[in-house]
Parts: structure tokens; sequence; C-alpha cells
């Protein structure tokens, strides 16, 4: 009887203990631990979340510094749903959505020990002020924000904290429908109070998420470990994975040849540059399901027309661009990479409802042109020098002209074009080329940036059609004041067609990227959010 | 007095020094081979617009992406739905892409090497005319008259010099690739070739104006030039008539090196972006577009690699041959390459 | 002795002086390089712009603003627009990469071209020298960028004989550290061992023929010692002042040759400034490398006249 007994609680034991293995283990049987090696094709412009603005640094970031609220670590859809972090639960919104209330867990630690404390929220926020960030704009509706940015004194009124009972509340001067949203983003991480105001890439702050920097070369590498302070404090997180490999180092290897050439071999794990066109298709044909997989973060590809000028003032001239431009030559100057579409909302993003207005159509094109009869055939189309973009350029100039245009083609070196070409006084603005990133995954991101009449500005432009329509304008502010719901979707994908009837804008596309790792690894397991890129917890060996 | 010249002796023969050299050269076989050669490929790229339009049917510009060829009862796609350009079809299409397609725009591979070479070619030339005109001019200059004007221009072509060539060059392309140059009523596009050969033949003036000034300040003293200036005659008149002749062979052998290296800055900038500008192509940025494309279509590198190879090859090697024939003695190695002429250095000190 | 070299003192200061001044110029005066506009990103509010301009005093009239980058650059305080880094340490960081590179290819190039042009001239005519002449010419005229895509490809990709780009410090690895740098060495002393070795041989046919080398063969001394002891000095004499100016200027070939491989040197740091139009790093970088050629430029002089008996013993040859 007795051994009986012990049999039964051995097996017992082990049954509780596999079940236990397993719900920590995710969605596979892989083994934990290990040492992932990464490579990016170029250091981040930041390691330091106040002032990162660039996927690469997200990607790198999004384990390690949590804000109150994250991005759920999901793949597709279920990744752009905002969920609780360092909060205990999601805001509370009141006072006519002028309001968030937010109440900090209790316990949390950072990576050196020290407990984190809801001021620190604020002072995080007054940090990334005071470095006059490029995430500062997202955070200008906090009451007393704007002045505080100005004097970088007196501390900023709209946040109050209790330490005591970690109550955090943010006053803002007009509803925001995008403000949880932004509280997720890595700008609101929240670091210890004392951190410097200075750019702390090659000095990390202590972590809250489950992976913390240990050691950075700048411009060469930089390694995790495991936070210990994670498992201890921290994981009462449900939202956060705590990762399966113990550490993760991260190299710049400039050629991306010379990535995939890594990953091939096994010297590498796991490359966060997406594959260019050359090797692209070799690697998608060879090792798809196994090494491979095609990832749709969220961004589209389009032709802006400066509405404002001849000839595209003209409605039939920029619906006829819209029938010219032909999604099969597209595809093939992004060598398989780009999904085409034709609208401003991609897929995964909220208020997606597909739909194209114009399919190719040549000869509807030329008609259109005809009718329009435009004066002035003269166009300058503008483009960025990386490819495949100068060739979609190139591609775009053609089109033009066999529209019978006369359309030259200026090719700004990467880091000025932008800058340049949202600068009123650069002359010939007539129509170019553009990608567009999210900051986070609300329609009004899309919308309020690129149609909105109250966004055209002399410099640091975004409106590029400069696309005036005061009912639209309207509308977008109307529906940011609105907290997302099912109602709201469906009024931004009736927004997005209505902005298309008008085509200020010829979509053209959404550019994919790649997961591709080693044959060590579990592919399947690794979430890609997209928003944040490959998620560091989900990687695994097999 | 009799000379060595690759190991051959060549009996002295009076005759004038031009004379001299040209049988020289005329016995350099290798020289002459590659003068050929270099013959040749500007027949090549010459020959483009008749390509174009008598076989290719197409300019080097225009975009053939969804193309599909009808050779010998199949199709096939010019880009193909992967981005992947098609290969050399020498004459099966009647000639078209007789070295394929250049890429996802699928423009005729074959027509853009030879329009590249045009403008390759053109930009060499011009630059090295500029480096030779401004050098031999600021050479003379400062060598013949001395003084401040000297000094004034041996400290510009020291900061000029002073500069790391490339990081220069790389600087100035960037600065004037966007919003072009505007000098008075001189106003030049950012796209314009003229900015790169501006930037190329100016970056190389020190190189050149050192060794001219060199040679000048050495033949200075020499009694021909005591006599004309005692009868009188004006500086321009002495520089024009007595300086000028004996810097000749100086010259002309400058000249092709400058070539040479106009030719290959020239790539190296279009590779980086900086140089030839889009619409305009050159072997430089055909080279820099092949790369991305290396492992699928590496024909689209080796093309315009090996013509710039070649090309620059040819012209050194009858450089080289000038430079045997002009003077088989070496004194101009010395100064083509660091600017300091043996006369200088014997007079002291450069300043 | 001591005022000229004071006064060459001064004349290299005020060299690097207009140097600076260029660079800051060049850069202040493209459209868009416009620093704020990037820095403020992409939603920029006017409140940002104007809060970034008067952080970085892009507000400043331009004499002030070289006045306060200068004194930055000395002071080790300089911080770049674009990832907010200290210039100067970054600066530091790469020297040993880029040294490395530099020595390496200084000495294979020195080694081979002083070979092969001794190979040549001892067998002048033949078609060892043909031969020789050629690959060298060859050299001379390889476009860079096309002759890194070929090693790259074919010993490092296809097969795998050399690793690709990547410093490893010498002292951690100093296997690794010659295996990853062998492709770069190479590609970077092609260029010169064409040249060095022409020169070389050229150099030493001249002198062969000198009056002074027949004396001594006449004298009766070995064929041997007559090249070493008459020809060789003599011939390589200039070739001291040409490696002098040339290592100083080699800067500029390993901001290619460093792109292209991943060596992570200043190089490498230049050609990344230069592509996100970071003026700082671009400014450090050039006064660095401007440093070094005015002070090769210098010792070559100095060697110059110290090594010419002829200058050395006052003669006015001509």
């Amino acid at each position: 009887m007795r051994k009986l007994g012990l049999v039964l609680l051995v097996l017992g034991l082990v049954a509780t203990s596999a079940l236990g293995l397993s719900a920590c283990g995710g969605s596979s049987s892989g083994k934990e631990g290990g040492m992932l090696v990464g490579t990016y094709a170029s250091f981040p412009s930041y390691l330091d979340p106040a002032l990162s603005y660039e996927v690469e640094g997200w990607t790198a970031m999004y384990d390690t510094y949590l804000p109150l609220l994250t991005y759920a670590h999901a793949n597709g859809g279920a990744g752009s749903k905002v969920v609780p972090a360092l909060a205990e639960s999601m805001p509370k919104i009141s006072n006519g959505g002028k309001t968030y209330t937010l109440t900090l867990r209790k316990g949390l630690e950072y990576s050196d020990g020290t407990p984190v404390r809801a001021s620190d929220f604020k002072s995080s926020i007054e940090r990334m002020f005071k470095l006059n960030s490029a995430g500062s704009g997202f955070y200008e509706g906090i009451v007393g924000a704007e002045k505080f940015a100005e004097t970088k004194a007196g501390g900023i009124p709209g946040i109050k904290t209790n330490d005591k009972t970690g109550r955090i509340e943010i006053d803002l001067a007009a509803p925001r429908g995008t403000f949880s949203n932004e509280l997720a983003m890595l700008y609101a991480a929240v670091l210890p109070s004392g951190t410097p105001a200075k750019n702390m890439t090659n000095d990390p702050p202590p972590a809250t998420g489950p992976y913390m920097i240990t050691k950075v070369e700048a411009g060469r590498s930089w390694s995790y470990a495991r936070n210990p302070h994670w498992a201890k404090s921290n994981s009462q997180i449900s939202e956060v994975p705590s990762g399966h490999v113990d550490k993760i180092e991260i190299k710049v290897v400039s050629n991306d040849s010379t990535q995939v050439n890594e990953i091939e071999r096994g010297k590498a794990d796991w490359m966060q540059t997406p594959i260019s066109a050359d090797l692209y298709n070799k690697v998608k044909d060879r090792y798809e399901g196994t090494q491979f997989r095609v990832e749709r973060p969220i961004n589209f590809y389009l032709f802006w027309m400066n509405t404002e000028r001849p000839p595209f003032d003209d409605l039939k001239v920029r619906q006829a661009v819209n029938y010219a431009i032909d999604p099969a030559a597209l595809e093939r100057i992004y060598a398989g990479s780009l999904v085409a579409m034709h609208q401003i909302l991609p897929e995964g993003m909220p208020g997606h409802e597909p739909f194209n207005l114009y399919p190719h159509n040549m000869v509807k094109a030329k008609q259109l042109i005809e009718e329009a009869n435009p004066s002035d055939r003269n166009v300058t189309v503008w483009t960025d020098n990386e490819s495949p973009n100068d060739e979609a350029g190139a591609y775009y100039e053609g089109v033009l002209n066999e529209l019978g245009f006369n359309a030259k083609l200026k090719t700004i070196n990467g880091e000025g074009y932008y800058p340049l070409v949202g600068n009123e006084s650069t002359p010939d603005l007539d129509t170019g080329w553009l990608a567009f990133y999210e900051d986070y995954p609300h329609p009004n991101d899309f919308l309020q940036l690129l149609f909105s009449g109250e966004s055209i500005a002399p410099t640091s432009n975004t409106n590029f059609s400069r696309f005036d329509d005061p009912k639209v304008t309207a509308k977008i502010k109307q529906l940011d004041e609105e907290p997302l719901g099912a109602k709201q979707e469906s009024e931004y994908a009736a927004l997005d067609k209505e902005i298309m009837e008008q085509a200020p804008i010829a979509p053209y596309g959404t550019n994919t990227v790649s997961t591709f790792v080693s044959s060590a690894v579990n592919l399947d397991g690794v979430v890609f959010n997209p928003t944040f890129g490959q998620d560091l917890t989900s990687f695994e060996f097999k | 007095m009799a000379s060595e010249t690759n190991g051959e002796v060549t009996p002295a023969v009076a005759g004038s020094p031009w004379r001299l050299a040209w049988r020289r050269l005329r016995r350099n076989g290798v020289a002459l081979a590659f003068l050929g050669l270099f013959g040749l490929i500007v027949v090549f790229c010459l020959a483009a617009p008749l390509w174009a339009s008598e076989v290719a049917h197409t300019g080097p510009n225009k975009s053939h992406t969804l193309k599909k060829l009808h050779v010998g009862g199949e199709e096939r796609e010019v880009v193909n739905r992967e981005g992947k350009p098609i290969g050399p079809q020498w004459l099966e299409a009647g000639g078209r892409f007789f070295l394929g397609a250049d890429g996802r725009l699928g423009r005729d591979e074959m027509v853009r090497l030879m329009y590249g070479g045009r403008t390759s070619l053109a930009i060499g030339f011009a630059a090295a005319a500029l480096t030779t005109i401004l050098g031999t001019l600021l050479g003379l200059l400062a060598g013949y008259y001395g003084g401040w004007s000297d000094t004034l221009i041996s400290r510009v072509m020291d900061v000029i010099w002073a500069f790391p060539v490339t990081l220069l060059a790389i600087s100035l392309g960037l600065a004037l690739a966007v919003g072009g140059l505007q000098i008075g009523p001189l106003q030049l596009s950012g796209s314009s070739v003229w900015i790169t050969i501006l930037i190329i033949g100016g970056v190389y003036v020190p190189y050149m104006a050192r060794p001219i000034r060199g040679e000048v300040l050495a033949l200075r003293e020499k009694e021909f030039v005591e006599a004309a200036e005692a009868q009188g005659a004006a500086p321009a008149r002495i520089m024009l008539k007595e300086l000028l002749p004996n810097l000749s062979s100086t010259i002309i052998v400058f000249f092709a090196l400058n070539v040479a290296n106009a030719m290959l800055l020239e790539a190296l900038l279009s590779f980086l972006g900086v140089g030839v500008q889009p619409p305009n192509g050159s072997w430089g940025t055909m080279l820099s577009s092949g790369l991305d494309l290396l492992s699928s279509a590496p024909m689209l590198t080796y093309l315009p690699g090996t013509m710039i190879l070649l090309t620059v090859l040819a012209v050194n090697v009858f450089a080289d041959g000038l430079r045997d024939a002009f003077d088989p003695k070496s004194r101009l190695r010395i100064e083509a390459h660091s600017g300091l002429s043996a006369a200088e250095s014997i007079e002291g000190i450069a300043p | 002795m001591g005022r000229f070299a004071i006064r060459r003192l001064i004349g290299m200061v005020a060299v690097l002086f207009a140097v600076s001044v260029i660079v800051f110029l060049v850069f202040n005066v493209i459209p868009s390089s416009d620093p704020a506009h990037r820095m403020a990103g992409r939603a920029a509010s006017p409140r940002l712009i104007a809060s970034i301009n008067q952080e970085w005093g892009f507000d400043d009239p331009l004499p002030q603003q070289y006045l306060t980058m200068m004194e930055k650059v000395f002071s080790g305080e300089l911080i770049s627009y674009f990832g907010r880094e200290n210039v100067d340490e970054r600066i530091l960081e790469g020297i040993p990469a880029t040294f490395s590179l530099c020595a390496g290819a200084a000495v294979i190039w020195l080694f081979f071209g002083l070979l092969f042009g001794y190979l040549s001239a001892m067998k002048a005519g033949g078609p060892l020298d043909r031969a020789l002449t050629i690959a060298a010419v060859a050299g001379l005229s390889m476009p860079i960028p096309f002759l890194a895509a070929i090693f790259l490809n074919y010993l490092t990709y296809k097969t795998e004989i050399f690793p690709s780009g990547e410093y490893v410090d010498l002292t951690a690895n100093p296997l690794e550290w010659a295996n990853h740098l062998v492709v770069p060495w190479i590609t970077l002393a092609i260029l010169y061992v064409g040249f060095y070795s022409r020169v070389l041989r050229s150099n030493m046919l001249d002198a062969m023929n000198e009056d002074y080398v027949r004396t001594a063969r006449a004298k009766g001394l070995s064929e041997r010692r007559v090249i070493r002891r008459h020809v060789l000095r003599n011939s390589l004499v200039p070739i001291v002042t040409l490696f002098g100016l040339d290592v100083g200027a080699l800067l500029g070939g390993a901001i290619v040759v460093e792109g292209l491989f991943n060596v992570n040197g200043i190089g490498q740091y230049a050609y990344e400034s230069l592509k996100n139009l970071d003026l700082p790093p671009i400014m450090a970088i050039t006064l660095f490398g401007a440093f070094f050629i005015v002070l090769f430029n210098a010792l070559v002089d100095v060697a110059y006249a110290w090594l010419d008996p002829r200058i050395r013993l006052g003669t006015s040859a001509q």
C-alpha cells in the first residue's frame, strides 16, 4: 500500500511539474536557455528608450524597458492591442476623455534592485522632454507639458503621482483618443528618477523587463542577460512573457549577404535586417516554413501628389495616376517582398476594410488625362536614393511620361529626403515617393499626419499632398477624441474610402519584412509584433 | 649618351626630342596595343546611339519591367515576378537585351553600358583637362613669379592637399548633389554632370601644380630664360614661348595619368551615390546597382567593373609608354606621385 | 633650424584651420542637412524645433557655432547630431582597427612593392619583368569597390576561406585578428604595390647607369655589392618620401575599404557619418586625417633633406 502511495506521489509530482513547465514554455516543447546570437545591419541610433525613434531600437528594447502599458506580445492583429504592463490595468478614462488614471503594480523592481515608484513615471516623461526627444510631440497634450518643454523647469503639473498608493493621474488639455497607444510607446518607458537627462545608450539604465542590457560597444555590439529581478518581482506582469534564452548577443554586420551567410552556417541565429532583394527569393525558396517566414509590419508605400499645384490640383489627373500604376510592375521592383494594396489603412491596422477604387487600367487613365487636359505638363518626381525606392520612383516617372507628362526624377540622399520634401520652400514639389510607417497601430496616426489640413506646416510637413478638406479634417479630429471601438473602426474605414475618392495619393503596397532564423531556432515560436518587430522573449532553441 | 629603356640600349640619335619620342613610342608594342584597346573602347561607347536605335530599339533609361520577349516561340519575361532580370540574350532577340536586363527596371544592359561609358569617359577627360589646365597654370604662376603669388597659390594647394582626397570629394559631392552650384551667373543643377567634373578636376589640382611648379623653378634658372628676360620679354610671353614647350612632355604624361585617376575617382563617387546622379548613368553607378544584385545577377557587377578596369589599365599602360618615350630617365615618375620634384627638393625644403 | 621649424608649425596650424573652416561651410550650405529638423523626427512641433535649436546652438551666428564646435573638438566634448555620441571617444575606439588595417596594408605593399621592383630591375626586359609590370599596372587601375565585391563573393560567401569584416582585437585573438584583416589588407595594398614596384625598378635602372656605379664596377667590386651599396641605397631615398606621403593620406582609402568590409574603425565611422550628413564626426575625422597628412608631409621633407647627401652637403645641383 505504501509503495503504491509513493508511486502515485511521484507520478503526481512528475505530472504537475510537466504541466508547470509546459505552461511556462509557451507554445512548444523547445529547450530553455542558451545564447541567441543576432545581427543588425547598423547600430540603432539610440539604445535609450526616451530617444529611440526607429524600429531597430524598439525591437531591441521592447523586452527591456516597460512603460505603464504595452502592446500584446502576439502576432498580427492581436499584437496591436494595448495591454497593461507596469500598470495594474488599463487606464480609467474620465472627465470627457481628458483624465487618465492608472495604478502602478505593487512590488515592482528595476534590475538593480531599487523599487519602481509612481513618481518615476513622471520624471521619465520630464526627462524625455528635457532631451528634446523626437517623441515629445506625442505627449505635448498633457497639461503643462508644452511650458515645461520650453522652460525645462517646474515639472509637468498635468501628471500627479502618489508613491504610497502607486496612483498616477494624467490630465490632458483636450481629449485624445490615441493616448493609450502613446502610453504604450517606448518613449514613456519608466526609468529611475535619477537617470541623467543625456543619451544613455552606452550606459544603459536599469531594466524593468525580462531581459536587461549588460554591455554596449558603441557601433559594434550589445548583449542581454536575464533580468534577475524580473523573475523575483516583475513576472506578475502576465502580459509580458519571461523569455526562453538566457543570453542574447547582437552584433552589427553591415552587409546583409554576410548576415544571411552567417545564419545559413549557424554562426548567427537571427537577423533583424530585412533581406535585400538580391537574396530574398533564394532564401525564401530554400527556407520558407523551416527557417524563413514573411511578416507584415504596418506600413504603406505610396506616391503623394501636391494638390495645391497643377497638374495635380485636378481630381481627374490624380485619379488617372491611380489607374495608371500597375501593381505587377511594382511587385517586380520590390522583388516579391511587396504586397499590393491601394488604400490608406493597411492590413493589421484597426479600421482596415479592403477595397480598391482604381484597379489598374491604363486606357481609363489616359482617357481621364484627355478629359482633364492639364496645361502644365512639367512634373518633378522626388524619391530617395535607397534601392528599390529609387527604382519605384523611376518607374513612376516612366508612368507619368506615358500619360503625356514631361516628368523628371530627382533622387535625394536618404537622410535628407524627408526634411527636403517637407519644406515648402523647396521648389517644384509636385509629386514623389513615400514610405509611411506607423508610430503605433491607431488609424489616427496615418490619417492625421497625412490628410489633416491642420498638419500642413512650412517645415517638417507630413501632409505632403497638402490635402485640405475641412470636412475630412474635422472628422479626423472628432474621431481622435473618441477611444477606439468597433464604431470608430468602421468610421475610420469609411473615411479611408472617402479620402481615396479624392485621390490625393496613389498608394501601391505594403512592404513586408521577414523572420530568418538558423536551423537551431524554433521558427514557429517566434512572435512578430507589427509595431515592435521580433519579440526577443519568443526566441527559443529546438 | 646611351640610355636604357626596358633593358635595351638605344643608340644616341640626333633629332628633335619629339621625333625621338615618337620613334621610341612606335617601338613600344605593348603601349600601342593598349592604346588600340582604349580606342576600341571609345568606339564602343561612341556607337551607343547607333546600337540604341538600330539594334536594341530602346534608350538607356527606358524601363521595360513588364515587357515580354518573344524568342523562338517561347515567351520570356524581361523581369520575372520575383524581380530577377533576364540574362544575356546575345542575338536571340535580334540584339535586344544583348547583355540582358540591368535589374528590376528592365533596362537594356548593353545600351546602358555604352551610354554609361560615354559618361565615364567624358567625365574622365573633362576632369583631367580641368586638372591639367589649372595645374599647369597655377604651377607656372607660382614657379615663375615666386614671392607672394607663389605663397598664396602654394598655401591654397596645401590646404586642398591636406584633405584626404576621398573625404573631400565625397563631402563636396554630397553638398552639391542636392542644391547644385551657383556662382554669380553660373548655375548648375545638382544632377548636372558638370558638378562631378568640377569636383574631380579640382581635387587633383595640387598633385599637378606642385610638380609643375618644381619644374618651372628649375627651368627658370636656365640660360635661355635669363636671356629672354634680359631681352625684355613680357612674363606671359616667356611662360608661353620658353617654359611651356619645355613642360609639354610632363603635361602630356600628366594628362594621361589624370584621365586614369579621374575615371577611378568618378567610379568611386558614383558608387557611393555622390557622383553621377540619376537618370544619368555611368559605369560607377552601374557598379553600385549591380552590387545590389551580386548574387542573383553577377554579370551586372562584372560588366561595368571590367570596363572600368580595362579602360583605366589601357590609359595607364599607354601613359607609361609615353613617359618612357619622352623621358627614359624616371624623374617624372617621382614628381607625378609625390609632387616633390628633384629640383624642388634640392632647392631646400619646400616652403 | 629652430626658426624654420616654428615657421613650419605655424604653416601646419594655418592649413588645419583652413581645412576646418571649409568643412564647416560645406556642411552648413547643404540644403537638406538641417540637423534640427532631422533630429526632431516626423511629427515635429515648432516648439520642439525651437528647443533643439536652442540646445544645440543652431540659432547662433555661424562664426560662433564654428568656434563652439572647434572648442568641443579639442576639449573632447563634441557630440554627434544623430546618435548623440561622444565623437572623440568613438574615434579613439576606432583607432586600433584603422591602425591595424593601415599598418598591415603598408607593410604588405612595401614588402611586395620593393620585392617586385627589385626583381623587375634585376631581370629588366625579360618575361618576369613584363609580367610584373602588367600586374603592377593592373593593380593601379582596379576600382576598389569592384575588387572588394569579387573578394567578398569568392573568398567569403561562396567558399569560406576568409571571414567577413568585423575587427577582432589583436590582444584578444591574434590569429583571428589577422584572419579578418587579410582581405581588407590586400584590397588596400593592391593599388600601391604596383606603383612602388615600378618606382623602385626605374630608380634602380637609372642608378645602374650612373657614373659612380660604373666606377664601382671598374674598381672590381662584385655586382652584388655594387647593387647593395650604391644602387639600392640611392633608389630607396625617393621611396621613403613617397611612403611618408602615402601613409599620411591613407585615411582616405581606409574609409572605403573599412566601409565595404565592415572593419569597425575610424574609416567606417566616417563612412556612416557621411551617409548621415552628421557634421561633428565628419569635422573631427577630417581634421584627424588632415593632421596626419600635414604631419607626414613635414616629416618627409625633413627626412628627404637628411637622407639626400646632395642636400645635406648643401650643393645645388640641377
